[in-house]
């Protein structure tokens, strides 16, 4: 108990991406508000960034630095990602007045 | 609205927490000290007690601060408030990346993620200005049940599974990176510049495209098409949803 | 210049005289409806008559322009005299060993049939331009005319089975197809739809009798077929000696002439597969005349001859080739005692003179019947055409009913040409001197009164001459009626006084047909001494045929003795004097009765003494209602039954809706899953996910197999299949120790160990470092004192 809490390893920062992992994943599955969904998903990516610098420090050597060049190309992808869905949220909201993603259902038949 | 207050005040001294972490001198000496004798490796043999104490508050901090954000983005109906959380969320995780001694990423984080994307979904809960009618999903009693069990189950067989990734190399994971005068010499700005423009040359070229790309789309679709759609607009009306 | 070379615009010139009629039906049918009548009408007959003229040519080439025959004795040119020649357009089918080129033959039977079927098709499309004059339907009318004779020229034209079997289903075809011509009367329809599926009985016989032959002589070309038969292929001993009983001595050549003849019957409309012909005088009187009468009924009496070389080894296939014509040409004279509508009577006519070219095609008199195709082919076409004529003349008399011959009468005033070529065709039907039948019929009496191949009992050939002298008294006889209730006496209704005649272009042909009905017989005067000093043009039709058909019945190689043989003089006269004596006293009966209008007697007989017979004539021996309730009725029984059990039940609802039901509860189990929402979808992908996580949690023990051969053990570790075993690090204990603890830093061991049984202790362990979760698992296991048989 006391390494658990007083001796932090790279297992607690995997873990704590795992956890901010997994609660992006539910926050996509159970809302159905198209904008906490890309919220959920920039969780999701920023989990994955944790994971990636928690490798590159565990390496340790000038090599790994490519990680934090793979963690700065995922932020450009997020952000990227984070206008184009906001813009169609917003074509989306100006259309039928609802981002309630089961309500769009114009192309399900 | 308590919570949120805390929450805020720890994200915005969080950063400057883990700036302060490293001091050179201290950095050398237990490098050398302890480099191979603890299991399991920490990321920073360099603590500010000597015990590794304050490192661990340090990380548990930001760590409750994170995941408490990431919580409130997913059960707030107030949009705003999610957002806000998700901003917490995201400043805990630049903390992270400083622990990690990824401080350029560290700054990119904020910048990019608690600044430009945090303004940027603000300001489009403004233009909707509508609440939510139904938050959660209707997936039923069993879909409940058998997705929340996945989802533990997950996270339980994720967590341990990561926690005992074995270390590489274990006196290169235990020994703090190099200092210099501008700071530490590993996940710099220089060192993470050198890299990115050297082997990430293309990828950068390739995002630098993909922004651009992102931007003219996102520009494309927000438009309106016609000049008739801005008239539509009032006379589709609130009677549509 | 070699004829077989002759080629037009890179096809073979033969090629053309079927060709033309078929462009032209392309023409006709495609564009037509866009020209006027005049453009459509010529184009039809100009294709008809160009191939006329081609035929012609390519027929005359051979008589007068070719070298003549090295022998000097012999009468006819080389080329005929060799049997023709074959023109190849291209190959059409080839399967294995079997080939069946697009090939036309041209010999001299072809060369006789493809100058019948041109001139008198030529005639009587010029007849149809007046005829069919009013007709919405003209273009589509002279489209399937011409189509016809393609078809015709083609059957004729065959150098093969197969392709003659195009050329006979073409035929069948067009005359389906106009038979139904005016199809929105119900029963002209029907009596199409039945002509096809009669005409199938027959077709499917046909191919049957290909069938069999190909698998005998894996040949079909005529050529080939005729020169084994040379062989003793046809004959028993090749078919081994338990066989030799079954139908003599010619069990093949029965098999597949019989069958080959049944598909005749079917074309020809013979016993039992006539029935259609009568119902088939539905089309156009034209049609009625060209393919009903003149052309292509007699195609099985032309495959009959074609394939004389096979015929004339089974005695028994001849046999019943004679009965059954012999029957229809009685019974069809019969039936056409009674029948009161004009174009029936003749269609009974044609099926009765049928039955006289298949008794004489049977009693292996071949150019009899090719000799009375021909000369049937003009006069039965000129009756015809007077009908129609008749029929045409009482329409604008104001008729409702232009075939029916009660309400004529008198017609000999109104219609004066009609009635002229009309009197000319009865005399030559009626076997009456000079007239054309007289020569040809006579010719088929005299071959049965011969004839007399092995086989046969002595006096058949006789019974064939007596029914066939009956038959052309029943054929005089009912004639004459016809001729007299039709233009002889006085008018009886108003249509027949307003009646008038025909156009000119139906006229003419009338006249041409009743020129050719009287002379052509002269070309096939008998032998007979006293006809040796006349010219050779007298005796074409027989020389000229000689070639092509085959008079002798096979034993063996050396001994072929001709089956019918020739007469003395006397014989030969008064055999004519009999069948001419016949001819006139039918005549005279039925001038007698019907000299002026149905008489007195006539009804008494009726009513009287001849009541039953009047009445099965009348009701066509009641035919259509035998086949009605003996085939028929149980096959719509059957096909209703099919259709509630096989049709309603099993595929409908066990089938279609089976089906449709099983798709349905899958896709209403899976539409649970695919409702369109993304968010189930990944929740579905996050319980999958876990899902193979727990299972390879569940499959992630290790373990190993420990086997004893004498004293050598195998060891063969098991590490699991899941993430955990690959790449595991193992240790093997010998010993049995479970200690594992000081195994980290050491080599790993290799998963396949063979060691003595000395080596180990009781058990053995085996440590297995687990990269991922870095735990020591130990598995131990005893060791086997005894060897152990799995």
């Amino acid at each position: 108990m006391n390494d658990l809490l007083f001796n932090v390893g790279y297992g607690h920062f995997l873990a704590l991406a795992a956890l901010l992992f997994l609660i992006g994943m539910a926050g996509v599955i159970i809302r159905r508000n198209a904008l906490i969904m890309l919220m959920s998903v920039e969780l999701m990516l920023n989990a994955a960034n944790i994971t990636l610098l928690t490798f590159s420090r565990m390496w340790g050597d000038e090599g790994a630095l490519s990680a934090h060049t793979f963690a700065l190309i995922v932020i450009g992808v997020a952000a990227a990602e984070a206008s184009v869905g906001l813009a169609i949220v917003v074509a989306v909201f100006r259309g039928r007045r609802n981002v309630d993603v089961d309500k769009l259902t114009t192309l399900r038949h | 609205m308590k919570l949120y207050a805390l929450l805020i005040a720890l994200a915005i001294c969080a950063p400057a927490v883990g700036l302060a972490q490293p001091a050179p001198a201290q950095a050398q000496h237990f490098a050398d000290v302890r480099s191979g004798a603890q299991s399991p490796a920490s990321p920073h043999n360099d603590t500010v007690d000597g015990h590794g104490m304050g490192m661990a508050l340090l990380f548990w901090a930001f760590a409750i601060a994170s995941i408490v954000g990431a919580i409130f983005v997913i059960s707030r109906r107030n949009l705003i408030v999610a957002v806000m959380g998700m901003v917490g969320s995201f400043l805990g995780v630049a903390a992270i990346y400083m622990l990690l001694y990824a401080s350029f990423l560290a700054v990119l984080q904020m910048l990019v993620y608690a600044g430009a994307i945090m303004v940027l979904f603000v300001f489009v809960i403004m233009i909707l200005n509508r609440p939510e009618d139904e938050p959660v999903a209707p997936t039923g009693h069993v879909g409940q049940v058998v997705g929340g069990i996945a989802i533990l189950y997950l996270i339980g067989r994720l967590v341990a599974v990561l926690w005992n990734v074995e270390l590489p190399n274990k006196a290169v994971a235990m020994a703090a990176p190099r200092m210099t005068q501008l700071g530490y010499d590993w996940g710099s700005v220089k060192a993470v510049g050198t890299d990115l423009f050297n082997g990430g040359l293309f990828p950068f070229e390739a995002i630098s495209i993909l922004l651009l790309v992102a931007v003219v789309g996102a520009i494309a679709i927000a438009r309106p098409l016609h000049e008739d759609d801005i008239s539509d607009e009032g006379t589709k009306g609130p009677g549509h949803s | 210049m070699d004829p077989q070379s002759l080629t037009f615009l890179g096809l073979p010139a033969l090629l053309w005289i079927p060709l033309l009629p078929l462009l032209g039906a392309a023409f006709n049918l495609i564009l037509g409806r866009y020209f006027s009548k005049a453009t459509v009408g010529t184009i039809a007959i100009a294709t008809v008559f160009g191939a006329c003229v081609l035929a012609g040519i390519l027929v005359f080439w051979g008589l007068f322009f070719h070298p003549a025959s090295p022998e000097p004795d012999k009468v006819l040119p080389a080329l005929w005299q060799t049997g023709g020649y074959t023109q190849t357009a291209w190959s059409w089918l080839e399967v294995g060993s079997f080939k069946a080129p697009l090939a036309l033959h041209l010999d001299s039977l072809s060369a006789v049939m493809i100058m019948i079927i041109t001139f008198v098709g030529t005639w009587i499309h010029i007849y149809s331009t007046g005829y069919m004059a009013g007709d919405p339907g003209y273009a589509r009318y002279f489209g399937y005319l011409n189509l016809f004779t393609g078809a015709m020229l083609i059957l004729v034209l065959a150098a093969n089975l197969p392709v003659m079997f195009i050329g006979w289903e073409g035929v069948g075809l067009c005359s389906f197809l106009l038979i139904g011509f005016w199809y929105e009367n119900d029963a002209y329809a029907y009596a199409g739809r039945k002509a096809f599926v009669v005409n199938r009985i027959g077709d499917f016989a046909f191919l049957l009798g290909m069938f069999l032959l190909f698998w005998a002589v894996k040949s079909l070309d005529f050529e080939q077929l005729k020169s084994l038969s040379n062989g003793a292929v046809y004959s028993a001993s090749n078919w081994g000696p338990g066989h030799a009983q079954v139908w003599g001595h010619e069990r093949l050549a029965a098999a597949g002439g019989i069958l080959l003849f049944i598909g005749a019957c079917g074309k020809s409309a013979q016993l039992p597969l006539f029935v259609w012909l009568p119902d088939a005088m539905a089309g156009p009187t034209p049609v009625s005349a060209l393919i009903h009468a003149a052309t292509m009924v007699t195609a099985g009496v032309y495959m009959v001859c074609r394939l004389s070389f096979l015929y004339s080894v089974s005695t028994t296939a001849m046999m019943v080739i004679a009965t059954v014509g012999l029957l229809t040409a009685l019974v069809a004279a019969f039936i056409a005692f009674a029948q009161t509508d004009l174009k029936k009577v003749l269609a009974y006519s044609t099926v009765s003179q049928l039955g006289f070219m298949f008794v004489a095609a049977g009693a292996g008199a071949f150019n009899a019947a090719i000799f009375h195709l021909g000369t049937h082919a003009f006069f039965k076409a000129c009756l015809f055409l007077g009908a129609g004529s008749v029929m045409h003349g009482m329409e604008h008399g104001g008729s409702k009913t232009p075939g029916d011959i009660t309400t004529m009468g008198g017609l000999r005033k109104h219609m004066p040409i009609t009635r002229i070529t009309f009197l000319i065709s009865c005399l030559a039907i009626s076997g009456i001197f000079p007239f054309a039948g007289f020569f040809s019929k006579d010719d088929i009496l005299s071959g049965a009164w011969g004839t007399h191949p092995p086989g046969w009992p002595i006096w058949y050939g006789k019974i064939l001459w007596g029914g066939l002298l009956i038959a052309a008294l029943g054929t005089a006889f009912y004639m004459w009626r016809l001729y007299f209730l039709v233009f002889g006496g006085n008018e009886r209704s108003e249509e027949a006084k307003h009646a008038h005649e025909s156009p000119v272009s139906m006229t003419s042909a009338l006249a041409i047909l009743a020129f050719f009905a009287t002379v052509i017989g002269f070309i096939g005067l008998p032998e007979a001494h006293v006809f040796e000093h006349l010219p050779k043009v007298f005796h074409a039709l027989p020389t000229f045929l000689e070639p092509s058909l085959t008079h002798t019945w096979y034993v063996d190689a050396a001994h072929q003795p001709q089956i019918a043989g020739g007469f003395a003089d006397g014989t030969l006269f008064t055999l004519m004097g009999v069948a001419l004596a016949v001819g006139i006293v039918g005549i005279v009966a039925a001038y007698g009765l019907y000299g002026r209008g149905p008489s007195k007697t006539v009804d008494q007989l009726v009513d009287g003494p001849l009541h039953g017979a009047w009445e099965a004539s009348k009701h066509k021996l009641w035919f259509d209602e035998v086949y009605d309730a003996i085939i028929i009725r149980p096959f719509k029984l059957l096909a209703k039954g099919l259709f509630e059990i096989v049709d309603r039940f099993i595929i409908d609802t066990v089938a279609v809706n089976g089906v449709a039901f099983v798709i349905g509860l899958f896709g209403r189990l899976a539409r649970w899953f695919q409702n369109g929402q993304v968010q189930r979808y990944l929740a579905g992908l996050i319980v999958g996910a876990a899902a193979v996580f727990f299972v390879t949690d569940c499959h992630r023990h290790p373990t190993f197999d420990i086997t004893r051969t004498g004293d050598t053990i195998t060891l063969h570790a098991e590490t699991g299949a899941s993430v955990v075993g690959n790449g595991a690090k193992l240790h093997w204990h010998l010993d049995g120790s479970t200690d594992c603890a000081g195994e980290k830093a050491r080599p790993a061991d290799p998963p396949d160990l063979t060691v003595r049984a000395g080596d180990t202790g009781a058990r053995v362990a085996l440590c297995i470092d687990d990269p991922i979760e870095r735990k020591m698992l130990v598995v131990s296991r005893a060791v086997p004192d005894v060897e152990v048989t799995p």
